[in-house]
């Protein structure tokens, strides 16, 4: 196989494959964060918030693999 | 005639309207987009109508040169968003009164809520000295992330030396400017590290306590106590030099947080608006939006956490 077409593959997968653990991970993020708010409906802010500051910190194991599928395709 | 209460609080034919516009919206966009030239092939649309394929650039072009320094287009962005921030809180508080007008009281509230984030995190009296670098990453990185947002502003194009390239393009997309960012909020919390804690801040990474205590308990006798704190002292040693290489991970994590979530988001509403182009563009403009919030929010947030934890180290045992 050719190195243009080993580039592409290498991209689709490299990103394909990153994606399945912060998925998982922001899934159960989620859960966590709606029983919290289900036995109590007062925190929501609270919960809401650190909620979504979890979701980043998972989404940036994901973003670390977007960023290896852009230098394989634009700049290697 | 009064207004008949239609949808969403306007009346039925203001109501109406807006549908028609967004379907009018919506057909031309899909058949100008990628969409409609592989359904239909060639419409003969006019020519500000059709979107060519991008050619996303990672490195950011050079404009000009101030005498051997290269002046970057993402540099140029990075000083309007300094002037748009020095002007926006320099005509705010320019006559400040106790009950603030509307202009004085946005800035109150943008202050409140970095200052009441800080003390929620990190106490009140550090909470106050953290403030500052903490609101100056978080506007910062926000500011940039929005001004690259603004309608237009990608498409002013101006030759250079290296043929065309875009004269703004927004400073998160380049990797050196995160990269800064990452080393300014690593020195930060050492320095409030060594400044609260005084030199035993590194006994954190060297961890010799342990160690040295159980060798003393040797040579005064008590060989089992010894021995099991030896065993003990060296695997402290070891955590503490995985503490030293997560600090400096921090640094290469924190880069391509901001780098990734910023370029990804260019490159998606790229294609977006190569597929379809006003309607695709809708959505992702709000995720970009809110992605851009987010990501300084994290940003500071992080910051401030680590701070946090130098300045009041956990402590395991004790």
């Amino acid at each position: 196989m050719d190195a243009e077409a080993m580039k592409m593959l290498a991209a689709g997968i490299s990103m394909g494959f990153g994606a399945f653990g912060p998925g998982i991970g922001i899934g159960i993020l989620g859960y966590g964060a709606v029983q919290a708010v289900a036995r109590n409906p007062e925190a929501r802010g609270q919960i809401f918030t650190n909620m979504i500051f979890a979701i980043a910190l998972a989404e940036a194991v994901a973003i670390y693999a977007l960023v290896v599928s852009i230098i394989l395709l634009f700049v290697v | 005639m009064a207004k008949k209460k239609g949808c969403l609080g306007c009346s039925f034919p203001v109501a109406i309207v807006v549908v028609l516009v967004i379907l009018a919206i919506g057909v031309v966009s899909l058949l100008s987009g990628a969409f409609g030239s592989s359904l239909f092939g060639d419409l003969g649309l006019p020519e500000w109508l059709s979107v060519s394929v991008p050619h996303p650039e990672l490195p950011a072009a050079t404009i000009f040169h101030i005498g051997s320094i290269p002046i970057t287009n993402t540099m140029i962005t990075a000083w309007i968003t300094i002037i748009v921030l020095v002007a926006f809180f320099y005509f705010g508080t320019r006559n400040m009164k106790l009950i603030p007008g509307r202009y004085q009281m946005i800035i109150e509230s943008v202050i409140g809520y970095i200052l009441g984030l800080c003390q929620d995190i990190a106490g009140e009296k550090y909470g106050r000295k953290f403030f500052a670098i903490v609101a100056t990453i978080f506007l910062f990185v926000i500011t940039n992330a929005w001004i690259s947002l603004i309608p237009g502003i990608g498409s002013i194009i101006v030759h250079t030396a290296e043929g065309e390239a875009e004269l703004f393009r927004g400073v998160n997309t380049d990797i050196n400017f995160p990269l800064a960012l990452a080393l300014v909020s690593f020195v930060f919390v050492e320095y409030w590290g060594i400044k609260t804690l005084g030199i035993k801040y590194f006994t954190k990474f060297l961890n010799t306590r342990k160690l040295t205590s159980s060798i003393c308990k040797l040579f005064k006798g008590d060989i089992k106590g010894g021995l099991s704190g030896i065993f003990y002292g060296i695997i402290d040693i070891f955590i503490g030099l995985i503490e030293l290489l997560s600090e400096l991970m921090r640094i290469i994590s924190f880069t391509f947080r901001l780098f990734g979530n910023m370029t990804g988001g260019e490159i998606l509403m790229l294609m977006m608006v190569f597929l379809a182009p006003f309607l695709l563009a809708i959505p992702f403009y709000g995720l970009e939006l809110l992605v851009g919030f987010i990501q300084a929010l994290v940003f500071s947030s992080l910051t401030l956490v680590f701070a946090n934890i130098a300045v009041n180290p956990a402590h395991a045992e004790e």
